[in-house]
């Protein structure tokens, strides 16, 4: 296993570096790379919302996956490139068919209180996870990781033990498989896959997450928490690697105004902040150091709505392609976001590992020669100045949507001459509208469950539960289904990209980036994790 | 009296049902739910969230399940949203939050307003006057969503004295500005209330008398104008009270103050049906009492009020 | 909400002592309004932001909704007020012009505010006068539901109602005016119980006139100095709460605005020294309210000629 062979000589490397300086100050210098350190490693940071949960069966959004990260450990970590590293698993072993994985656990993993963390554990929290009784929003994860028997448990037709995973011994961790999974351990590192300790929960119920009440395992404990104003967590003593950590506390503040949350940041009160729509070059200017822009693994798009019985003008490819071609994406990443996104002629984001952009032609041409290619198609198609088209469009209330939204629509009334009627609606209407197929153009961003480049591609098949389009197209479904099983997939995916820019069932307009200020002292940020999988344990702050 | 208080009691329990039937309505035909999300949940998934919500049962046994659990248990359900807590904890949460720094709002909004008013109105046309109703209406025009971050920026980013938002348990540097961005509005109708009921009230006969007698004016003031003067001020409470609740909503976003304001709207996008009637309920229950009160103050001031 | 209940309460007794000493109680009122200076001030200044609203937009140099490309994302250095450029009061951050949109939104912030306070009043007045001219058990119901009501927490009424039946402007100003006819249908309610022992009433029952007739006829009449004064002072508060609603994001639909949604547009990006950008609309916002509370105080002071 090469896996297995990596991580251990991961393990050895940071054995090696941490010896050398068991005796030296352990806040003076980090061990790494010895730079001093600052006397106050308080790293706080703002979220723009209260989380649902931080119950690592329950978590279900990005904000609340950071938290459960710090708070408790899965079998495996992602480093800063994103690549696996041991966590409470030092090294696994797959059987020949590729359906049964068995997990080597480390004996040093401890609860804050002092227990041992046990295989019985991960078999605890797996089963509570899938359980109809905890009615978790994220239990689909274990059927995502096609663990035998998942969707039976979760639908209720089988017990939680039927799951299929086993405790061997304290060590020793069974996973059985119903299909075989490449990417399986790659799973491992979201929350949901994390280890409970049963007797706090079952003693304390729904109430085991506050802070009072909470035993984890992750390199943090949780010591105070008011929802919708802060969540404080501190070193966890009994954390097995508790030596190498750094930050002594997190302390993560609900600020819902972005804009305050830049003042905020701009007095010293946080180390980390989103930078508001349009405020990167300015700030990037005045804070070079600070304000940093980096990919993320989402695409920003418009969709049509492809159904039977919806508008008949969009329902002509050329009409969609023709507003698609006259939308400027230079404008829309450089002025109005100007916050190091990247114009979109492919839906499938630019930075996806394994993924090479095809040529679309599109993307070649210049503003004007797409502008008249525009006007071409819309006048062959029969609109014009004597018969303008109208289209309505709408997207969730938001700032940068509201301006990106604006933006086109004038671009297609001065390219074009087609009327837009602009519509905000509050998050929970929009999505109704979206997927009862009530709009004509919606807005649409997504975002990769995983690194490669089907977690986009997949929402153009007919049967997708997110194709919120309605497109169908029987060739792309085969290229896709094809590109499951094929060693080299990305032929057929230059072969979607190019149907998808063909046929405009979405108009890809930009590639996410995130765009953030980072306080000068801070180190240790994975910069490089397209995910954005970040640890507290790995950060640092330096002295002055 | 104590009839009229037992009258108004026994109004405000079909208030209460009638209010928790019409949010239950208004809630439920609102389009989307409680968990729809960007990606779509399996059946099965939501199936068996609904279930343990008791979602999946008809209307109207929900409607009643919901009633005898909050009347016999005190009970206002879980949350949909926040799914570690109840509703009780929510509120339990976000309820002190609030009530302190509406309290000091309100306090600040009466003692201020009432004194600038009544300066006003005893040198009507003087530049007291003047100035007070400027600045009354002033800061009646500003809006609280143009002050907050105004106050955010000077006080925080300019001059560094006071934290940019938080609560933390409520120390006296984190209440400063959520209680003159809440007061500010309120403050300023109070003065203009007081000024122009103040000036009827020195017109009457009453006061003319009493300083025809040569009582000084500090006397006649404080002895006989101040306690008609107060009647509109009073009757006005009601409403600024809840005013200053449910206008919590900006200082929470603003100062990130956890208070049930922003709760309030959260639940509302997020179709969190218990949090919403639970804050629903209370802040009606409180109206409810808190205009009892004013009315009762208002019958102990007001001789003329027979009920 | 509505600070000026209280005060306007006295004016329907004064208006039918005018009516007995027999004199035009309007020509008394319209002279001591003109003698009030603030007022007049404030009623021109009224009339000249509504010529803003109207006609504003014929010297506009750009549509309120013309984006200019080139200007996006560069606010400070080229959307600057000026007079060479045609953007006399700058640009906003989404490169348009915000002469324009001031002119569109200060249009919408007024029409919110007529149109929401005729509703509330309307329905108040007919509410309040039929609930007080029938009396007994109806009257009791018909009050008891405003009581309800009352006790609603009313912001929540209408995201709600905003959030179900989609967002326009009619719905706004549906949603605004019902809000806010409770404190008027009390005022009426109190007031048609004193009129409705008028003899000129009593006539009119015994006559046989039906009630409907008689309240259209001889009790809202008599009430319309109260709701005048009620009105004008309402007017500015439905122009506040709007601004308070476009806050939350529930406001008009892009690319109409309102003056609330511009000022809230601005206070974003005050902090980077884009003052025009709040500076232009808050001033209208704030003149159109000042004005409007001073025209309201100087027509409840000639109505109410107790106070001089």
């Amino acid at each position: 296993m090469t896996l297995k062979s990596r991580l251990f000589v991961t393990t050895a490397a940071v054995l090696f570096a941490t010896s050398g300086v068991v005796f030296a100050d352990a806040h003076a210098t980090h061990p790494v790379t010895g730079e001093a350190l600052a006397s106050d490693q308080t790293f706080t940071y703002r979220v723009g919302d209260e989380s649902p949960s931080i119950d690592p069966g329950l978590v279900e959004d990005v904000d609340g996956a950071a938290v459960v990260r710090d708070l408790f450990e899965g079998l495996y970590n992602q480093d800063a490139a994103g690549n696996l590293v041991p966590g409470v698993a030092l090294s696994h072993e797959v059987s020949d068919d590729g359906l049964v994985y068995t997990f080597t656990l480390r004996d040093n993993a401890m609860w804050s209180n002092g227990d041992t963390v046990t295989a019985g554990d991960f078999v605890y929290a797996w089963q509570r996870a899938a359980s109809p009784a905890l009615a978790s929003p994220y239990s689909w994860y274990i059927e995502l990781m096609s663990i035998e028997n998942g969707a039976a448990v979760i639908a209720g037709d089988m017990e939680p033990s039927a799951l299929g995973v086993t405790a061997i011994d304290d060590t020793t961790l069974e996973v059985r498989l119903s299909q075989p999974l490449p990417y399986f351990p790659q799973m491992l590192t979201h929350g949901t896959t994390f280890p409970v300790h049963q007797a706090t929960v079952e003693e304390f119920g729904n109430d085991w997450v506050l802070p009072e009440n909470m035993v984890s395992n992750g390199a943090y404990v949780l010591t105070e928490f008011v929802p919708q104003e802060r969540l404080v967590r501190e070193r966890n003593p009994m954390y097995w690697d508790n030596d190498n950590t750094i930050i002594e506390r997190v302390v993560k503040l609900v600020v819902p105004d972005e804009n305050v949350a830049l003042t905020r940041y701009l007095a010293g009160e946080l180390d980390l902040t989103d930078v508001p729509a349009g405020q990167f070059p300015r700030l990037s200017e005045q804070y070079p150091d600070q304000a940093v822009s980096v990919p993320m693994a989402c695409s920003y798009y418009y969709m049509f709505n492809l159904r039977d019985g919806a508008s008949p003008e969009i329902q002509d490819p050329n009409v969609r392609k023709a507003l698609s071609l006259a939308i400027d994406r230079d404008i829309i990443v450089n002025n109005v976001l100007a916050g190091g996104q990247k114009a979109a002629y492919t839906f499938t984001h630019w930075a996806t590992a394994g993924f090479e952009t095809p040529d679309i032609p599109m993307a070649t041409m210049t503003q004007a020669e797409r502008n008249a290619m525009a006007v071409e198609l819309l006048t062959e198609a029969g609109y014009g100045s004597d018969n303008p088209l109208s289209i309505d469009l709408v997207y969730n209330t938001n700032d940068s949507h509201r301006s990106v939204a604006i933006a086109i629509s004038q671009m297609w009334k001065q390219t074009l001459g087609v009327d837009t009627t602009l519509a905000n609606q509050e998050w929970q209407t929009f999505l109704e509208a979206r997927s009862n197929g009530d709009f004509e153009v919606a807005r649409g961003g997504w975002c990769a469950d995983y690194n490669e480049a089907s977690t986009f591609l997949d929402l153009m098949q007919s049967e997708s539960g997110y194709n919120d389009s309605k497109y169908v197209n029987p060739e792309v479904d085969a290229l896709l289904a094809e590109a499951k099983t094929s060693a080299n997939p990305q032929a057929n995916y230059d072969r979607v990209e190019e149907f998808i820019a063909q046929d405009t069932p979405i108009i890809p307009i930009y590639h996410y980036a995130a765009v953030d200020m980072f306080a000068e002292n801070l180190e240790g940020w994975p910069y490089e994790n397209f995910e954005q999988t970040w640890y507290s344990k790995d950060l640092y702050k330096i002295a002055e | 009296m104590l009839s009229f208080v037992f009258r108004r009691l026994a109004v405000a329990v079909p208030t209460l049902l009638i209010l928790v039937v019409l949010s239950f309505v208004l809630m439920y035909a609102a389009p989307g739910g409680p968990f729809n999300s960007e990606r779509p949940l399996p059946p099965e998934v939501l199936a068996n969230i609904e279930a343990k919500y008791g979602l999946d049962q008809p209307f109207w046994k929900q409607i009643v399940n919901y009633v005898v659990s909050v009347v016999t248990q005190f009970d206002f359900g879980p949350s949909f949203q926040y799914k570690d807590r109840s509703v009780n904890d929510v509120i339990a949460q976000g309820f002190p939050v609030t009530l302190t720094y509406g309290f000091w709002s309100f306090v600040v909004a009466v003692t201020v307003g009432v004194s600038l008013g009544v300066a006003a109105a005893i040198k009507q046309n003087s530049w007291v006057d003047y100035f007070a109703v400027g600045v009354s209406i002033g800061a009646q025009v500003l809006p609280n969503f143009v002050m907050a971050p105004l106050l955010l920026l000077v006080f925080t980013l300019w001059l560094g004295w006071l934290p940019g938002g938080g609560w933390n348990g409520g120390q006296w540097q984190f209440l400063i500005m959520p209680v003159i961005a809440l007061s500010t509005s309120y403050m300023a109708s109070i003065a203009r209330i007081t000024r122009s009921s103040m000036l009827e009230v020195l017109n009457t006969n009453f006061i003319r008398t009493a300083r025809a007698k040569g009582l000084p004016m500090r006397r006649v003031i404080w002895k006989h104008a101040m306690k008609p003067t107060m009647l509109p001020v009073l009757s006005y409470l009601g409403p600024a009270f809840v005013g200053m609740i449910t206008g919590s909503v900006i200082i929470d976003v603003f100062f990130s103050t956890g208070g049930i304001g922003q709760f309030f709207v959260n639940s509302a996008f997020n179709r969190d049906y218990s949090v919403i009637m639970g804050i629903t309920i209370l802040v009606g229950t409180l109206t409810i009492l808190f205009n009892l009160l004013v009315d009762i103050l208002y019958a102990w001031i007001d001789p003329k009020i027979r009920y | 909400m509505l600070p000026n209940r209280a005060a306007v309460e006295g004016i329907a007794e004064n208006m039918h002592l005018a009516e007995v000493k027999g004199r035009s109680l309007w020509a008394d009122a319209r002279t001591r309004f003109l003698r009030n200076r603030a007022a007049v001030i404030s009623l021109i200044m009224l009339c000249a932001v509504a010529g803003f609203a109207l006609f504003g937009g014929l010297i506009a140099q750009y549509k309120g909704d013309f984006v200019n490309f080139s200007l996006i994302g560069s606010n400070a250095y080229l959307g600057v007020p000026s007079l060479e450029t045609g953007h006399y009061f700058g640009t906003d951050s989404n490169g348009r012009d915000l002469f324009a949109r001031t002119v569109q939104g200060t249009g919408i912030s007024l029409m919110v505010g007529v149109v929401g306070a005729l509703v509330a009043v309307i329905v108040g007045t007919l509410y309040g006068a039929t609930a007080g001219y029938y009396g007994g058990r109806i009257d009791g119901i018909m009050m008891r539901i405003v009581d309800v009501l009352m006790s609603i927490p009313f912001m929540f009424v209408l995201i709600l109602m905003l959030v179900i039946f989609g967002r326009s402007i009619f719905m706004l100003f549906l949603g605004i005016g019902l809000i806010s006819w409770l404190d008027m249908a009390r005022i009426a309610r109190g007031q048609t119980l004193t009129i409705k022992n008028k003899e000129f009433v009593e006539v009119a029952v015994a006559t046989g006139v039906r009630p409907l007739k008689i309240i259209l006829r001889h009790i809202v009449p008599n009430l319309l100095g109260i709701v005048i004064v009620y009105a004008t002072l309402l007017v500015p508060n439905m122009i506040i709460f709007e601004s308070f609603i476009s806050f939350l994001g529930l406001g008009v639909q892009e690319p109409a605005t309102s003056l609330g949604a511009l000022i809230n547009e601005g206070s974003r990006t005050m902090q980077f020294g884009y003052y025009w950008q709040i500076a232009f609309p808050l001033f209208f916002f704030i003149v159109t309210i000042f004005a409007f509370f001073f025209v309201g105080d100087g027509l409840r002071d000639a109505l109410d000629p107790k106070d001089r």
